[in-house]
Formats: C-alpha cells, sequence, structure tokens
C-alpha cells in the first residue's frame, strides 16, 4: 500500500500541539497581563477641571493630607475638599491664576466643582479610610507617592489580591502612627533606639536592637503588628456586605 | 462507630405544631411543597413565563449581536462631587442621629432617625424615653417607606388641575375674609387624633378669632365607647391607663392589648416584663382570653375562650355576676341591678368563668381586666365596676387627669351639620373619610335614603383636602394640598402617657407639602413660617425655667422634655352613674347562628385602618396571625366554613339589610364579596373581616418600590383586598349582628367564585421537629431541664462526629443570638426592621404566592392541639394554642449551605458568622437546597432595577412586568434610592442572600474600636454596645444578639438560662442562634388546663390515672413522646 500521508505530516501533530500550546499560553498570558487592574488601571490619569498639583502644596509647601482630606481619620471615605477649602487660601494666593477659574467659578455660583474620580472600588467593597491611616497604614501604601505627582494618577492597582496582599502580610507596610502621613517616610528614617523605647520588640527577638544602625520594614512592622494587635481581616466580611 | 442520624419521627399521639391544614393533615399537596427546596414553580419558569429553552435561545442571540457592541468598551467616567461650602455636622459617608416622634392616635412613639448624607434611612425608638425604650412596632419602622412613597402627592390640585402654591395661598386668604366675615359659622375642620399640643394651641386660636367653628375628630379604627365610660365612671378629663407590670392575673375581654400597633409599645412591654423568666423560681404572670378571633393577645394566653364579639357583653355579665358574688362588693352588685336579667348570656363554659373569676378575686389588687375599645360601653362599665371590686383601680388601673376640649364633634355630628346645610368651608386633614367613614351617616331629609360621607362631601361649596396622596376624598375636594410627612415638617406630639416630644424634621418636604399647623396657621392669618416658630411657641409655655434657646436645644437633643411626673388621682367608681347609663343602653344581643352569623371588623395588623395601603413593606408582611400577604380575607371557624361549604379562597358574599326603611318602604341592604380564609380557633358563627384593604386611589400603584421608572411602573386602577367599610354603619361600627333593631339580617353565602390568596403559612416548613418546645409552669419547676428531652436531644453523644473541616474561629469576639419565645408576640417589628436595615425588596402578591418572598426573618406560627386533622371529615381541632418563633439564619458552626456551595461565596468568618459574599454567588442555590431552616432567599427577578407586579397590555389581557425582563426599563426612580442604607449591597438578579446578623454593623462597630484603639491594642468592641436591626426593634427584647465568647453579655447569660436549646440538635449543624422554650402559666382548676403548654398530653393523662393525687403526679422525664424520638444508631 502506497504511502498515504506524505512524510512531512509526521510532524504535523507535533507542530499543531506546540502551536496550541504558544496560543493557548500567549492568549492565557495576555489576558493575565492587559485584563487584570495593574494594566487596566495603573496608570489612569484623567484630565480634571483643575490641574491640581499635589507635589506643589504638599512637597513644596509642607501641607498635610489633612488640611483638605479633613475627615479621612474620621470616616469611611476620605473626603474631597470642598471649595470653601479651596478658597481659604486662594482668596489671596493666586488669585488671578486662569487655572483656578473653576474654583472661583464655583464660589460665586455656589456650584460644586465636578472632579473626575480615580480610585474607584466597586460598589460591594466597603472600604473604610478611618480603619486604616489610625492604625499604622500610610496614604502612600494604596496611593503611592501622591506628594510627587503634579496630576494625581492611579499608581496601584487596586485588585482583590492586591488587598490582600498586605491582609495577610501587614508587617511589610506598617510604619510608626505620628508617621503616616508624612509620605516621604523610609524605614531607614527609624532611630532603632527610639523605637525600640517607643514600641518595644516583638516577642522572641533577642537581638539588641538599639545597637543597630538601621531597622528593616519587617522589624518595624512586626513589632507594630503585635504592639498594635494588628489583626486584618482576611474573611469576606471585612470588606463585602 | 458509625452514626446515622436521622430526623426524629413525630410521634403519632400527643400534641402536634401544625401551620395549616395541608401540614396538619400531611396531605400530599402539602408533602410536595414541603420537599422541594423552594416551593413548586419558584424554580422553573412556565405558564405565563418564559421557557427555559426560549431564553436560551434568546440568550445566544444576543451573546452574538454583543460581539459587535465592544467597541463600547470604555472605562466609564464618574465624578466626584464635594461641597461647595461645609454643611454643619456633615462628614461624608457618616450617620447622623437626630431624635423626633411619630404621631399616632392613642400616643406618638418617640424615636431616633438615622439620617445619612442628610436623608432619613432607618428608624429606631428612642432609648432615653420610656414610651418606647429603644423600641419600635412594624408602623414606626415602615413609615420611613411612606416617605419615599412614588405614589405619594407631589403638587398642589384645585378641581383636580395642578395648581400652584401661590393660587392657593391666594384662594386661603379670600376664604379668610369669608369665615372673618360670618365668625365661622360654615367653617368646620375634620382632622384624625394626633396628640398634638400645637396643633391644640392653634386650634384654641382659631376658636377663639371664629367662636362657631367646628372640630370634628375621626378615627376609623377608634371607639369613643371607653371613653364615654370613664366619663360616666369617673369624671370628665380622666383616663384609664393599665398598668401591666403591677398586674398577676389579666382577663382581657376581646381587647387586643398586646397589638403595639394598636396600643402603645410600653404597655407590651410592662405586659412581658412580668413574663420574662430566667430561671424555674421565677412567677410569672397569667392571661386569660375570651375573644372571637385568634389575636396576638390571643397568641400568648394561657386559657383563651372562643366567644362570637356580639357575646362579650353577656359574657361579661356572666363574669360581673360571679365577682360580684364572690366579692360581695356593693357598687358592682348595684350596677348589676340596673341590667334587665334577659342579659344574662347561656352556653359559657360554667367552670371556665367560675375559675376564673375566682383566680381574678383570690388577686384582688393584682388583677387586671381591660375590655377592648370596640364593645359598648355597657362592657366598659362592667368591666370598670369589676375592677372597682377587684380593687384595681389605682393599682394596676391608675387614674389620670387628660385635659380634653369639650368642643370635638363626632363625625355623625358633622354630619347633621353638612345636611343641615351649615358647612360652607370644610377642611380635611389626612384620612381619608369618602374610603373609611361609617356608611349611612346621615338620612336625605326627602328621600329617607342613607348618605354617604361622598354624598356628604359634595354638599359642602369649599372643600381644602391635605392630603399625603391623592385618593377618594381628593377628588371630591375643591384643594388638594399636599401634607409633609412627619419626617418632613415641625410639630409635636403627646406619648400615651402624656409626655411631650418634639417632631423634628430630617429633610426638607420633598414635594413642597405643608403640615397641618402651617395650614391652621395660614387660616388663623399669621406670618409664613419655614421653621419650628409654631412649635416653639408652644414649647414656650411649658419649657422649664432658665434659658429657653437651652432649653430648646435640650429638647431638640433628646427628644422630649423633662417627663413631668405622672399625676396619678383617685378616684372612686359612679356606680350610680354608671348603673343609670347601663340601663338606658343595655340591650341583649341575639346569639348568631350558622345561619346568620356575625361579622367583626378589626383594624389590620399590617396596614393599619387603611393609612399605610400604599406602603409594600407592610402589604408584604404576613399577618401575624393568618400569614396572609397582600389581602385581607373574611375569617371564619372551620365548622362555619363546614357549614357553609366553602375552603379557603372561595368569594363570599355577605348581605346585611339595615332594619331601617326608606321613604318607598324598602330597606337597604349593603354587600360584600369577599374571599373566605379558614382560621383555626376562630369562634364559630362568627366572621372576622380586617380593615384597611380595598382602598381605591388614582394613580396607586400596586408596587410601586421595586425598580423602573414611576411611569413605567404597573399602575393598575385594581384595589387590594376588601373594603370592609363598605359594610360598616354607625349603629354597627365593631360587629354586626342581626338583632332585628338596626340590622334586620345578615346572610352569608358562597358566590362559587375563587380568589387567589397569597397566604405564607406552609412556606418554608420544616416540619415538627422539636422546633417549638413549650412547658407549663409547674412542669419547669418540677424539671427544669425539660427543655432538653424533647426531640431526643439527651440521647445525642457528647461529641457528635463530622466530616468536614471546620473553620477555626479565632476571633476574640463570637457573635450569637438568642431568642426567647416565651415574650415573643409574634408582632413582626422585627421583620420590618430587617427589611429596612437590609435593602430587601418588596416582590409582590404573585412572587409571594410562588414562595419567592425575600424577608430574610420570618416568623413561623405554629399551632399546637391534641387532635390531628380528619381529612375525611374536614374535622379541625376546636382550639389550638399559638406559637410564634422569629425564624432566620441560625449562623451553623458546621454550616451545610457552605460545604455545598461550589464557588465558595458562603463560608465562615472567623467570628462564626457565616457570610455571603454576593459578587461571588453564581446562583447555583445549592445552598438553598442544603439548608435545614429554608432561611435562605433568592433573587428570581431583578426586584431593585426592575419593575415588578401585574401589568395590563390591552384589554382583559395582562401579565407581570418581572416577567419581561430586559423589555422593561432599568434602574431605580431616584425617590426609591433614597431609601437605600448605603452600607448593605444592593442584590441583583440570580444571587443567593440570608439574614447576615447585620453584618455592616458588627464591622462597623469593629472599625469604630479600632479607629479609637488607634496607637494601642485595646481593639474589643465594647460590650452590649450594639446590637442586630431585629433586636433592636423589639418591643419585648425576645431577641438579644451580642457576644457569646464573653460570658458577662446579655446573650451569654440568655444562653446560659435552662430553656435554652438549639434547633435540630442531632444534626450537629451546631447553630449560633438558639431559643429560649416558651413556658405557659395554665390555672390547674381550668377545665382546659390539661391541655395547655403540654408536650404530650397522652402520657399526662396516663400518669395521673396513675396517681389520683392531681396536679404532682407527673413523672420527671417522662413527659417526652414515647421512644418514637430515638437516633438511629445501626
Amino acid at each position: 500500500m502506497a504511502n498515504f500521508f506524505p512524510r512531512w505530516t509526521n510532524w504535523l501533530p507535533l507542530k499543531i500541539a506546540v502551536c496550541g500550546v504558544l496560543m493557548i499560553g500567549g492568549l492565557t498570558a495576555a489576558t493575565w497581563y492587559y485584563v487584570t487592574p495593574k494594566y487596566t488601571r495603573v496608570g489612569y490619569e484623567p484630565i480634571q477641571p483643575v490641574p491640581f498639583p499635589h507635589d506643589l502644596h504638599v512637597s513644596q509647601l509642607g501641607m498635610d493630607c489633612r488640611y483638605c482630606h479633613s475627615f479621612v481619620d474620621v470616616a469611611a471615605h476620605s473626603n474631597l475638599p470642598n471649595t470653601q477649602t479651596c478658597m481659604n487660601c486662594h482668596t489671596q494666593v493666586q488669585k488671578d491664576n486662569p487655572k483656578l477659574e473653576p474654583v472661583r467659578a464655583s464660589w460665586k455660583t455656589g456650584k460644586p466643582i465636578e472632579w473626575v474620580q480615580i480610585h474607584r472600588t466597586p460598589d460591594y467593597v466597603f472600604y473604610n479610610h478611618a480603619a486604616h491611616v489610625n492604625r499604622g497604614i500610610s496614604c502612600f501604601s494604596c496611593h503611592g507617592e501622591i506628594n510627587k505627582m503634579p496630576v494625581v494618577y492611579h499608581a496601584k492597582p487596586h485588585s482583590m489580591a492586591w488587598c490582600l496582599e498586605c491582609h495577610r502580610h501587614p508587617e511589610n507596610f506598617l510604619r510608626p502612627d505620628d508617621q503616616i502621613f508624612n509620605l516621604d517616610w523610609k524605614p531607614d528614617d527609624v532611630k532603632p533606639a527610639e523605637f525600640v523605647s517607643k514600641y518595644g520588640k516583638p516577642v522572641g527577638v533577642t537581638d539588641d536592637w538599639a545597637q543597630k544602625k538601621t531597622l528593616t520594614q519587617k522589624e518595624i512592622g512586626q513589632t507594630l503588628k503585635e504592639r498594635w494587635n494588628i489583626q486584618p481581616p482576611i474573611n469576606c466580611q471585612g470588606c463585602h456586605r | 462507630m458509625k452514626h446515622v442520624f436521622q430526623h426524629p419521627p413525630e410521634p403519632e399521639t400527643g400534641k402536634r405544631y401544625w401551620r395549616g391544614a395541608g401540614d396538619l393533615g400531611n396531605t400530599p399537596e402539602f408533602r410536595d411543597w414541603l420537599e422541594r427546596e423552594f416551593p413548586a414553580g419558584s424554580a422553573e419558569l412556565k405558564d405565563d413565563e418564559w421557557s427555559r429553552r426560549g431564553f436560551l435561545k434568546l440568550m445566544g442571540a444576543s451573546m452574538a449581536l454583543a460581539g459587535f457592541g465592544l467597541n463600547s468598551c470604555r472605562r466609564p467616567e464618574a465624578h466626584l462631587v464635594p461641597f461647595t461650602k461645609s454643611a454643619e455636622w456633615t462628614i461624608p459617608g457618616k450617620s447622623l442621629y437626630y431624635a423626633t416622634a411619630m404621631p399616632r392616635r392613642n400616643g406618638a412613639l418617640p424615636l431616633v432617625a438615622t439620617t445619612v448624607d442628610g436623608r432619613p434611612i432607618k428608624l429606631e425608638g428612642n432609648p432615653l424615653h420610656p414610651s418606647s425604650g429603644g423600641a419600635t412596632d412594624v408602623f414606626a419602622q415602615a413609615s420611613i417607606l411612606d416617605l419615599y412613597d412614588p405614589t405619594r402627592s407631589r403638587g398642589f390640585l384645585k378641581k383636580g388641575k395642578p395648581a400652584d402654591r401661590a393660587a392657593f395661598d391666594g384662594d386661603i386668604e379670600k376664604l379668610r375674609a369669608q369665615i372673618q366675615g360670618d365668625g365661622g359659622a360654615g367653617l368646620a375642620f375634620l382632622v384624625e387624633e394626633m396628640h398634638s399640643p400645637t396643633r391644640e394651641r392653634l386650634r384654641t386660636e382659631l376658636e377663639r378669632k371664629y367662636p362657631a367653628m367646628r372640630w370634628c375628630v375621626y378615627e376609623a379604627a377608634a371607639s369613643d365607647a371607653q371613653l364615654a365610660a370613664t366619663l360616666t365612671s369617673f369624671g370628665t378629663n380622666t383616663h384609664l391607663i393599665p398598668r401591666l407590670e403591677r398586674a398577676d392575673v389579666v382577663l382581657a375581654l376581646d381587647s387586643d392589648f398586646l397589638d403595639c400597633g394598636e396600643g402603645d409599645v410600653a404597655g407590651v412591654r410592662a405586659f412581658t416584663s412580668r413574663r420574662r423568666i430566667s430561671e424555674s423560681k421565677d412567677s410569672m404572670n397569667r392571661l386569660y382570653v375570651v375573644e372571637n378571633r385568634f389575636s396576638l393577645t390571643g397568641s400568648m394566653a394561657d386559657h383563651r375562650l372562643r366567644c362570637a364579639a356580639s357575646q362579650i357583653p353577656a359574657f361579661t355579665f356572666a363574669l360581673a355576676r360571679k365577682i360580684a358574688d364572690a366579692t360581695t362588693d356593693a357598687g358592682l352588685s348595684a350596677i348589676l341591678a340596673t341590667v334587665p336579667p334577659s342579659a344574662s348570656g347561656t352556653g359559657f363554659d360554667e367552670q371556665w368563668i367560675t375559675e376564673a373569676a375566682r383566680d381574678l378575686v383570690a388577686r384582688s389588687g393584682t388583677s387586671l381586666v381591660l375590655a377592648g375599645a370596640s364593645q359598648p360601653v355597657v362592657v366598659q362599665l362592667l368591666v370598670y365596676g369589676i375592677n372597682s371590686a377587684l380593687k384595681n383601680i389605682g393599682t394596676t388601673l391608675s387614674i389620670r387627669d387628660v385635659a380634653r376640649n369639650p368642643r370635638t364633634l363626632s363625625l355623625l355630628q358633622l354630619a347633621g351639620e353638612i345636611v343641615a346645610g351649615r358647612v360652607k368651608q370644610l377642611f380635611i386633614f389626612g384620612g381619608d373619610p369618602v374610603y373609611n367613614a361609617f356608611r349611612g351617616l346621615a338620612q336625605d331629609p326627602a328621600t329617607k335614603q342613607p348618605l354617604d360621607w361622598a354624598d356628604l362631601q359634595k354638599k359642602v361649596p369649599q372643600v381644602i383636602r391635605l392630603g399625603y396622596h391623592v385618593d377618594a376624598t381628593s377628588a371630591l375636594s375643591q384643594w388638594h394640598v399636599p401634607l409633609a410627612h412627619y419626617l418632613e415638617s415641625w410639630g409635636d406630639a403627646l406619648t400615651a402617657e402624656g409626655g411631650y416630644l418634639a417632631v423634628q424634621p430630617m429633610i426638607m418636604p420633598l414635594f413642597g407639602g405643608m403640615s397641618e399647623i402651617e395650614l391652621m396657621n395660614m387660616l388663623l392669618g399669621g406670618p409664613k413660617v419655614d421653621g419650628p416658630e409654631l412649635v416653639q411657641e408652644t414649647f414656650r409655655a411649658s419649657a422649664p425655667a432658665g434659658d429657653f434657646p437651652t432649653a430648646w436645644s435640650k429638647l431638640l437633643h433628646d427628644g422630649f422634655a423633662a417627663p413631668v411626673p405622672a399625676r396619678d388621682r383617685t378616684a372612686t367608681l359612679n356606680t350610680a352613674g354608671a348603673g343609670a347609663l347601663g340601663q338606658k343602653l343595655w340591650a341583649a344581643t341575639p346569639a348568631p347562628t350558622p345561619e346568620s352569623p356575625e361579622i367583626v371588623f378589626v383594624r389590620s395588623y399590617s396596614i393599619d385602618d387603611g393609612r399605610y395601603s400604599n406602603n409594600g413593606w407592610l402589604q408584604e408582611l404576613p399577618d401575624p396571625v393568618t400569614k396572609l400577604t397582600w389581602d385581607n380575607a373574611a375569617l371564619l371557624s372551620p365548622d362555619l366554613a363546614q357549614h357553609l361549604n366553602v375552603v379557603t379562597g372561595d368569594l363570599l358574599r355577605i348581605a346585611v339589610t339595615d332594619a331601617a326603611k326608606d321613604a318607598k318602604g324598602q330597606q337597604v341592604t349593603r354587600e360584600l364579596v369577599i374571599a373566605a380564609l379558614i382560621a383555626p380557633g376562630h369562634a364559630d358563627n362568627s366572621i372576622t373581616i380586617p380593615l384597611g384593604y380595598g382602598r381605591k386611589m388614582p394613580g396607586f400603584a400596586s408596587l410601586p418600590y421595586a425598580g423602573g421608572s414611576v411611569e413605567d411602573n404597573p399602575t393598575t386602577a385594581d384595589q387590594i383586598g376588601f373594603n370592609a367599610y363598605l359594610l360598616r354603619t354607625v349603629s354597627n361600627p365593631h360587629f354586626i349582628v342581626a338583632d332585628g333593631k338596626a340590622v334586620e339580617s345578615v346572610k352569608v353565602e358562597k358566590t362559587g367564585g375563587t380568589y387567589a390568596l397569597s397566604v405564607t403559612q406552609e412556606h418554608w416548613s420544616i416540619e415538627g421537629r422539636g422546633l417549638v418546645r413549650e412547658a407549663t409552669l409547674d412542669r419547669y419547676r418540677e424539671d427544669k431541664d425539660f427543655v432538653k428531652k424533647i426531640a431526643g436531644d439527651e440521647e445525642l453523644p457528647a461529641t457528635l462526629p463530622s466530616l468536614y473541616q471546620h473553620p477555626a474561629m479565632t476571633a476574640v469576639q463570637q457573635w450569637g443570638m438568642s431568642v426567647d419565645l416565651n415574650v415573643c408576640t409574634g408582632c413582626s417589628a422585627c421583620v420590618i426592621a430587617c427589611q429596612a436595615e437590609n435593602n430587601i425588596p418588596v416582590v409582590g402578591k404573585l412572587q409571594v404566592s410562588h414562595g419567592r418572598s425575600m424577608h430574610w426573618m420570618r416568623i413561623d406560627r405554629y399551632f399546637a392541639s391534641e387532635k390531628g386533622y380528619e381529612e375525611d371529615r374536614r374535622e379541625w381541632p376546636e382550639d389550638p394554642e399559638m406559637v410564634h418563633q422569629p425564624m432566620m439564619c441560625q449562623h451553623c458552626e458546621n454550616a451545610p449551605c457552605e460545604t455545598v456551595c461550589p464557588v465558595n461565596a458562603t463560608v465562615h468568618s472567623e467570628d462564626g458568622l457565616n457570610v455571603m459574599a454576593y459578587n461571588r454567588c453564581i446562583g447555583t442555590r445549592y445552598c438553598a437546597n442544603n439548608c435545614p431552616f429554608k432561611v435562605r432567599r433568592f433573587n428570581f427577578f431583578d426586584y431593585t432595577q426592575r419593575p415588578v407586579g401585574k401589568k395590563k397590555i390591552a384589554g382583559e389581557f395582562s401579565t407581570y412586568s418581572e416577567y419581561l425582563g430586559p423589555l422593561t426599563s432599568k434602574g431605580a426612580p431616584d425617590i426609591v434610592k433614597l431609601q437605600k442604607n448605603p452600607n448593605v449591597t444592593v442584590r441583583m438578579r440570580g444571587v443567593m442572600e440570608k439574614c447576615s446578623y447585620c453584618v455592616q454593623r458588627i464591622e462597623e462597630s469593629k472599625i469604630a474600636a479600632h479607629v479609637r484603639a488607634g496607637a494601642s491594642s485595646e481593639t474589643r468592641i465594647p460590650r452590649d454596645s450594639f446590637t442586630s436591626a431585629c433586636a433592636q426593634a423589639c418591643p419585648n427584647d425576645a431577641i438579644v444578639f451580642g457576644d457569646v465568647a464573653d460570658p458577662e453579655s446579655r446573650v451569654s447569660k440568655m444562653k446560659a438560662q435552662d430553656r435554652n436549646y438549639r434547633l435540630l440538635e442531632y444534626l450537629n449543624v451546631k447553630t449560633r442562634t438558639s431559643y429560649l422554650a416558651r413556658i405557659r402559666n395554665p390555672n390547674p382548676k381550668m377545665p382546659d388546663a390539661r391541655k395547655i403548654g403540654v408536650a404530650s398530653p397522652k402520657e399526662q393523662e396516663s400518669n395521673e390515672a396513675a396517681r389520683p393525687g392531681g396536679e404532682g403526679g407527673r413523672e420527671q422525664g417522662k413527659l417526652n413522646p414515647a421512644g418514637a424520638r430515638q437516633p438511629n444508631h445501626p
């Protein structure tokens, strides 16, 4: 019997299989990357009615986050400032700057400014700012280096996996309670002797931390976690009600 | 060892707990209903619905088409809009709490309103005030929905045409000139009872200005018999207040005093305070009830006697005679002497009356006899005489001074004035007299035909109506003015005890409505007010000495003025006056017969006298006794039903013929066609019809609270239920019986038609597996662990094996609940509170009948009786008892629902909750199938986004909007969204939901504790610092929620009691909710004592036979039904 299939067909199944694997793998990888919040959210930087420069207000003028976001440590929402808050200064500073025209118009007409929302949690997620900023989590952890942004953009993915990263290991993010709103804070800024005298050490640590030059984030975080009894919920009800 | 646990079979003999005929008779239909995960049809699309196949075809096509639309995938832009200027106190996302009060006809209820971003979303009782103690009732809970009623009146109407405020102001000015001209000779007001001191003050000012004006108060569900009797017996301006907390024995004669919706919450609390026991040596009160239909009071009774309402006078007479004989009280004997001997009824259980009277006399001074407000004056007089003979006046019945304006007219008097043509300007505030006034209020002078209120109203040239809806009364008025809700207007009110409360608005009137006092102020020509000026002026007179603004701020902050010490006065019964009045009024009523039964009117437990008829929550609330939703029905006893040859759902024609004849010698016959509902425990030859249904309103939407636009909502002219007001006349306000004097005949016959009623009594049934447990007080004292000996709990091994791994419940605080069946009256305030708190949708009558109601908690109503149901002879047990059992997710530690969820949408949390992640749920409904308590609810339709309810297509054809799916408009009207609780997810179609133990409240408290902790480690929530919505609303603290890991918490103390038991213990589900068994306190000498609150009367009988000693003859531990309840150990 003659060869019904030519010789090259011997490799065909393997080629199909390899192509298939590559295609499926490629699709999976592409979806993995392009459809996740890491891609879809991070970097979102819409045009705002007023290009409010956080870098100028925070880093150059040294304003505290809570001057404008005044209820961040008492309420679930971190409120945006009222027009009134802007006008506290801008009746005197930069009072003719054309970029501030929407603020002045709002103040005159009483119609609020409509800021474009950047960080948006779905309706079934009940995030609470006060619970975080009062317990050692800085604005930086979720919003990135806001203090260096000329215009705010979405810096972190805010996906559920990302939330759980911290809820499972809060020690990687906790910082001393007086450094929450200091967005430039680094673990290296901590003076070990001072830290130990104020917060102590985690159970079981025998090293003399006071002799150390610096403390790592993990060491700081572990101490604070124990000291403050930090047990972030990793169950559904913590965020979904 | 292998354990196979089987449900303990129900004993063949002994006491049975049942919900309806199907349950009791174990009919095939009932089995079929029971064995389904959801009731028949609820999980399938059939009949007029789409077939699954058709649905899939359409879905396939739309999926294919959806591909073309992918270019619209773009990030939607949302905006954040801060205030321009800060609003006082407002913190975005934080609730604010304000004290206010809900005016009610029997005295206002002090409340605390929760507002979020300026909109009130929830009402709770004011815990500082004794009239509420933090509790509320169904109507207070549901009144928040009325505020956001999309069909409420939205503007001024002049002769039915939209007009504006300016035009109204102009007309009022003209009217005022007219009134001033004749000193108010043509002016009349028809108002509802409100107990508002400011309204009273303005009324007095109006009377001073227009001395000839008339003021008429009409309340459809109230009666002035009690007032008239009090006036004669104790003098003018007196008010009697029952002191139930002091009463050891209470006998209620057709008195539903445990109905919070009617009476005051404080009264119910006072009663249950004597009912609550924590250990077996505690004592409790005893309640005798004589009534024609099962009421909430009847369900709490230790001894209940069925007696037709029209025979209560005869019964009272018989009882009074016994008490007069026993006490030899001269006053009571004097009153009795005036009653003609023909009045004494026959056919009452002699032993029942004798022993009840003996019990009352034995507890002279701490007993109390109460007569229902609907009973005639003679009954009230006799009852005052009885209480006086029992030395209860001043002890269990206080007399208090209450100022009354003697110039108040009754509706009958006002009707006389109108017929005489003297009323020219009529102001109607609230109410709906065209719907609910007595029929035949006056007679036409020429034709002698009776005139209804609608005819009378047409005779008045100027009618100005201040109404909440544009209803039948508004349609006959020259002006309709939108009435502001009490949460939109300033006001004040008095509690039932006379305490002064402030009514504080929470929001500006949504549709520019006016309050009654604003309109009265306009008539007085006072300056226009937007603020509290009118109330401030009233308060100024009674404000405590000192700085007025401080006193005013304190009033608004607390919600009430510092209580004035109650001035109880001592008064003795005016026996001569009472006797004289009684003699004049006494009329023996013939006993009703099967051929000519009596018709009794009661107000509805769900929608009161009809004022809440457009409230979806209340319409869908199962009646606490009949479990009927969306309708009323003629309740009748099984015997009468058999006589009339009707079953539940058959239509009856009730025809009442007046004795009076018109000018042509014709008699007037009033007819009502109404569906029958067989009500076990109902008196024979008596038919009870709840009032308040069948109210027609133009633009009345059957389900306005669902999604879809207001315009798109299915507006049907169909009324809901049957209007029993059509039968009600002045001479027969509360019951009709063919006595030959006012009523010639009462005829009831079957029409042959049927009507679909949505009764939930057999929904979610779980058969009698020792779910409700009860005992008598004596038995409890003998064996304090009786509760563990029912359903074979004591035979279970100490630790039951389990196949599954259990979540580690590691949190410091663990949540749990305890429900005390002994003080649960079944009032259902918790059900509505849960609905308001948790954004639970209304699903409509059809869906309820399919078993798709969404209530997270329900109240199971069980009848208990000795005998079973004889299917062939349709023989029902005659005197069942009733038990209410609130039922919600039990938060099992070994939750059967969790193990079957394929997507982990329902899991256990570390603090012991069975949590539901809606966004994970894919709607397999396996969990509901596996739930032994049937407490999981599935969103079969998109109730919150799309319209629900009957929709007319063309002519006769109609369908239900929910079945039209995507063809209807999407999105809820803004006004409906305003009510939603922002802390609870609004669920969508295809998602399972259930009681969450108010997880949002737990988390809120937890977060608050963490915020307080800050840089410290103390993160515990303070003990009992918050509670669930149901527990907060409960007037009797029957539900207690809290931390079960803390032995000092209230819930732990409840759970530590002897009476504590968990449901279905043998399934090893380890429920977090537990129940405290019901204890009844029967009088052992009563004829029915043998069968009250006893697990197995048969056994008791045999025990007693063995030991003729009587009471003490019951052996410990033998009372659980014979060995039938054995777990199977093969």
